[in-house]
């Protein structure tokens, strides 16, 4: 990503950077984020050139208090972008609201990331609803040439009127390609003092003026140059799309030769929607089809717009011919225009949604795999160890999870180690709740577990209540000193700033103590005493934190000296009884194979790396493990 | 069915398991705590040892008496008896620690000394709570084992242990009637090339049994450095000096000794039990009954007798035996019938002694 004034010259760029350049070319002051895929490596990029473009870029310990943040930076006319996922906006929710009724100073931009088909979510919730209620306006972006003009252009609306501004991409687009155009890189505009009469506040009877603010928005769109239209001219067949649903549609009409007969509008304003401008084009169809991501977002209200005109249309899209959930794709998007032109060789209701979609990959077979844990990851000792110990209380208890690499846990890589998963920081509320019900006969071990990103994110408000309601729990926070799952972006208890500083370190352990918890830490590699420990802690009443310590294996890799592992051939038991593949077959790790033209365990040495945990648990002891050389070289087997 | 839900599905999810640990110490899957057998995780085989030698898995029990024993030895009420007879140790520092007479820890010294068995497999209690299975290969740590838990350990899964080692190749092993019939299903081989070294099981050493307690509750009695079941006419428990109402600890009788049909350990070379002969509990304190099933056991006991180790105490009178001998057959009988009766109101059948049932026939009621 280029920080260089170069305006006219046209880079390469993916949608995440894209996003960086755009609010370099709108002249922000200010950025803060809570990582979530698909957007997570923005705020990242923000920090390293934040020095030097002097601004200040920053994680926060979650979504509100990133959206907050900003709101404090734009009361003195600076301006900010909040960049955070799906999840995250609806985080923010509270705080989107409140905020949008007391309105802005400086131009204040959320970028919210969808993930259509969660390639890397836990689900494909659609960002444009919250527009609406929140009543700010919200634009999309279909190309990621726009994504990085559409950035600068809605932090100046957002100055004029005085709001936050949502901006919705897509998974296709902030991991997309394109070339970018460049802009001009601004000067640096000074603060504006906050005056003694000056205000932000969020109270109810801005509403009205709140509202007023959205048509001001309206009557801007109607002209926007982020809404196109392309091909036939009063088209009887008229298809509206929304950000990336533009690619998708023109690139099929030229596919199947339609150019002739149906004519695009794109919509980039999204809302509130220009209504003039929507219904100019309404008036010569006979029908619609609208082609977006997720929801049925702008076909339920161009069908309103419809039906407030009297405009007799019929109006297809997410609702019949392109199925209801996953991600748009060439063929989803081709058999379903077909079935709208009435083309009759496919039905659109054959085509699925999500998927590569690629035609080159026809016909070739790829094995599904499952998620799992990396090699060496201390979650899988975790969830190893605690099924072994629920397993000795005769009641597999509760798991009630949360949501971070662990979540992978609910597969075959944790033993299928969960029964509860939600939203972040839902594990240990659900669990004090149910864990009350112990008091009143429901008899059954209740164990939550969260990261330790997740821990600072949203548990720490679960912990302390359930602390106040003296809680029959195990709270187990598996501390990987790091924000794993989503690529090692700092957090408090890392000790470091996006922008490269260091912090003070917040510790989960004093931090719980000073709640009054009783805290436990131990080390998941140790297999056999944490066992221990876990049955016990099970059956001891009321709260409990256990803190498992062993760093993500991704950063265990860059510090730690690779022992060797390897198996003994002469010991393995492999499929005898006795053994049948315990380490390949249960323990999992991708590290542990299985030869099978020796029909013997073996060690993948280019993904072993190197905990040694195997060695532990295989039973025939056919698992060697040799300490790297140490500064005076010698080295030795354990 | 793989073997191992075979084994969870037949005996343990339905209360049968008697905790011996036949199953354990071979693989990483079988695991118990406190009392308790449970796999932790799955394994693939569609055919396992561990059900095999599992004791509460459907065998026909007779054929196995019959490879191992001398047919004309074999009693129907108490399986193959080469003789009947009263022993104490004659050591007096053993009798002080022993559940009775300290017949058995006498006979697994000299068993070990002797060269019987080069090693020994034995359960050790800190005072009478949490007992583990122990590997002895010191006559001198025998004694150290002597003295009664009423709780149940694995400790077949300890003998399995070392039997997969294979460093000791005549291991003795003591145990309820559960565990030692474990032992002879082992020794059985179901597998003739997967046997987990059987051949090295030295001697059975049977330990009469009526019931066996559970883990959970127990802890409520407190410990006690010895714990004694009297004669039935008693109805208590002594926990050292502490006399407990019987009626306070049957609560805690594991479910699965129900289903047990064998009282005197019918499956051993030789089965030691508290003394109960017809002269009252007055005399026989301190003493023990042991049945001697096989030549071997027979060998150990003469040689005891030749070297003092063990006291002897007549019966008196030939009728007085044949008398001690019929209120051990009652008993024996009478636990037979409870079991059959359970098992018969647990499914309709006789479940894991369905193969059995010839021998079964006459406990019907
Ligand atoms: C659960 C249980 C129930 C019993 N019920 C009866 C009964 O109803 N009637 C009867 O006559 N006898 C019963 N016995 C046997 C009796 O308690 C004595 O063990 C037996 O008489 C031998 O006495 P001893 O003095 O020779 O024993 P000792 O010389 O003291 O030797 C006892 C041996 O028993 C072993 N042992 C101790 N606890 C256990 C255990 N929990 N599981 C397996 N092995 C153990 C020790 O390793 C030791 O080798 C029972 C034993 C147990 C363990
Ligand atoms: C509200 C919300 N914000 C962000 C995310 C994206 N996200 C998923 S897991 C995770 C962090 C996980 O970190 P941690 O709890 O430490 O667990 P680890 O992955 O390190 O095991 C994040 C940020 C999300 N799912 N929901
Ligand atoms: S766990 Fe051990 S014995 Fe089993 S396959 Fe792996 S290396 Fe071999
Ligand atoms: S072998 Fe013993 S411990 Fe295992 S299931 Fe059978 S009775 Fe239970």
């Amino acid at each position: 990503m280029t920080t260089k004034n170069e305006p006219g010259k046209t880079y390469l760029m993916q949608g995440n950077e894209a996003i960086v350049r755009g609010a370099l070319e709108g002249g922000i002051h200010f950025a803060s984020s809570y990582p979530g895929s698909p957007s997570s490596q923005v705020l990242g990029m923000l920090g390293h050139i934040a020095e030097d473009m002097g601004f200040r870029a920053e994680w926060s310990t979650n979504e509100t208090t990133a959206l907050q943040s900003c709101m404090g930076a734009s009361f003195a006319n600076g301006r900010s972008i909040c960049i955070v996922k799906q999840n995250g906006l609806l985080v923010q929710s509270d705080a989107i609201h409140c905020g949008a009724l007391g309105g802005i100073k400086g131009g204040l931009v959320i970028i919210s990331s969808d993930d259509p088909d969660s390639h890397s979510s836990t689900n494909e919730f659609d960002s444009r609803h919250l527009a609406i209620s929140a009543n700010i306006p919200m634009l999309e972006p279909a190309s990621v040439q726009e994504t990085k003009d559409m950035i600068p252009y809605a932090l100046q609306l957002s100055e004029e009127l005085e709001q936050m501004v949502l901006v919705r991409v897509t998974t296709r687009i902030c991991h997309g390609r394109g070339g970018v155009e460049l802009g001009e890189l601004p000067e640096k505009r000074p603060f504006t003092p906050i005056g003694e009469w000056d205000r932000m506040v969020g109270i109810n009877w801005l509403h009205g003026f709140l509202l007023e603010k959205l048509e001001w928005a309206r009557e801007a769109f109607e002209k926007s140059e982020f809404n196109h239209y392309n091909g036939l001219d009063k088209a009887k067949k008229l298809i509206i799309t929304g950000g990336t649903g533009m690619k998708y549609t023109l690139d099929a009409i030229e596919d199947i030769g339609i150019e002739g007969e149906v004519g695009v509008l794109s919509l980039g304003t999204l809302w509130p929607l220009p209504e003039k401008l929507i219904l100019e084009r309404l008036k010569d169809a006979e029908k619609v089809l609208v082609v977006e991501e997720v929801d049925p977002f702008l076909e339920e209200h161009i069908a309103a717009i419809a039906g407030k005109n009297k405009v007799n249309i019929e109006i297809y899209g997410r609702n019949d011919i392109i199925p209801q959930v996953g991600e748009l794709n060439p063929e989803v998007v081709t058999k379903a225009l077909k079935e709208f032109v009435g083309i009759q060789d496919a039905k659109a209701s054959d085509a699925v949604c999500g998927g590569e979609g690629c035609p080159a990959a026809e016909g070739l077979t790829i094995p599904e795999r499952e998620l799992t844990f990396c090699a060496g990851c201390p979650h899988r000792a975790s969830f190893f160890i605690l099924k072994q110990a629920l397993r000795r209380e005769g009641n597999h208890g509760v798991v009630m999870g949360d949501i971070g690499c662990y979540t992978m846990a609910g597969q075959r890589a944790g033993q299928y180690g969960y029964h509860f998963m939600s939203c972040m920081g839902s594990g240990i509320s659900a669990a004090e709740g149910l864990g009350q019900l112990t008091n009143y006969g429901f008899n059954q071990p209740v164990v939550s577990l969260c990261g330790d990103s997740t821990f600072f994110h949203t548990v720490v408000p679960g912990l302390i209540n359930a602390k106040m309601n003296d809680a029959n729990i195990l709270h187990i926070v598996l501390d990987n000193s790091a924000t794993a799952m989503t690529g090692f972006q700092p957090h408090p208890g890392t000790g470091e700033t996006a922008m490269g500083h260091e912090t003070e370190k917040i510790s989960i352990k004093a931090l719980c103590e000073s709640l009054g918890c009783r805290v436990w830490t131990a080390d998941p590699f140790d297999v056999e005493e944490t066992t221990q420990l876990i049955t016990d802690l099970i059956r001891t009443k009321g709260l409990k934190v256990l803190i498992l310590q062993q760093p993500c294996a991704t950063l265990a890799a860059k510090t730690r000296a690779k022992k060797k592992v390897w198996v003994d051939t002469d010991k393995c038991r492999g499929e005898n009884c006795g053994c049948d593949r315990y380490c390949s077959r249960v323990w999992g790790c991708p590290g542990n194979i299985w030869d099978f033209e020796k029909n013997c365990a073996a060690i993948d040495e280019v993904v072993c790396v190197g905990c040694g945990v195997c060695a532990k648990i295989c039973p025939a002891g056919a698992i060697q493990v040799e300490e790297p050389e140490d500064a005076e070289g010698k080295g030795g087997s354990k | 069915m793989l073997s191992i839900l075979e084994l969870e599905r037949k005996v343990v999810k339905t209360n049968l398991c008697t905790n011996c640990g036949a199953c354990q110490g071979m693989c990483p899957y079988w695991k118990s705590y406190e009392g308790r057998t449970f796999v932790d995780y799955e394994c693939d085989r569609a055919e396992g040892r561990c059900k095999y030698f599992c004791p509460r898995m459907p065998a026909d029990l007779d054929s196995l008496m019959k490879k191992f024993f001398e047919e004309k030895d074999i009693t129907s009420e108490l399986g193959p008896v080469k003789g009947l007879y009263l022993t104490r140790a004659a050591d007096p520092q053993i009798r002080a620690k022993a559940q009775h007479g300290g017949t058995m820890t006498a006979l697994v010294e000299l068993a070990l000394a002797e060269g019987f068995i080069d090693a020994a497999v034995l359960s050790k209690a800190e005072g009478t709570l949490d007992p583990e299975g122990q590997l002895i290969t010191d006559p001198a740590d025998v004694r150290a084992c002597s003295g009664s838990s009423f709780q149940i350990p694995p400790t077949m899964a300890v003998l399995n242990e070392a039997l997969k080692e294979n460093e000791y190749k005549k291991i003795g092993v003591v145990g309820t009637p559960c565990k030692t019939l474990s032992a002879y299903k082992m020794m059985a081989k179901p597998f003739e090339d997967n046997d987990n070294n059987a051949d090295n099981i030295g001697m059975v050493f049977g330990l009469f049994c009526g019931w066996g307690l559970d883990w959970k509750g127990m802890e409520a009695f407190g410990d006690a450095g010895h714990a004694d079941i009297l004669p039935s006419k008693f109805h208590r428990m002594d926990l050292d000096d502490r006399q407990v109402d019987l009626d306070d600890v049957l609560p805690l009788v594991r479910e699965n000794c129900n289903y047990c049909y064998d009282m005197t350990a019918e499956f051993a070379d030789l089965s030691v039990g508290g003394a109960r002969s017809s002269e009252g509990w007055d005399t026989d304190k301190g003493w023990n009954q042991l049945i001697v099933r096989s030549e071997k056991g027979q060998k150990l006991v003469e040689l005891a007798r030749e070297k003092g180790i063990l006291e002897f105490r007549e019966f008196g009178d030939d009728s007085a035996k044949a008398a001690a001998m019929d209120k051990l057959k009652k008993a024996s009988a009478s636990k037979k019938s409870k079991a059959v009766q359970a098992l018969i109101e647990k499914d309709g059948t006789l479940g894991y002694l369905e193969p059995s049932k010839e021998i079964f026939a006459e406990y019907i009621k």
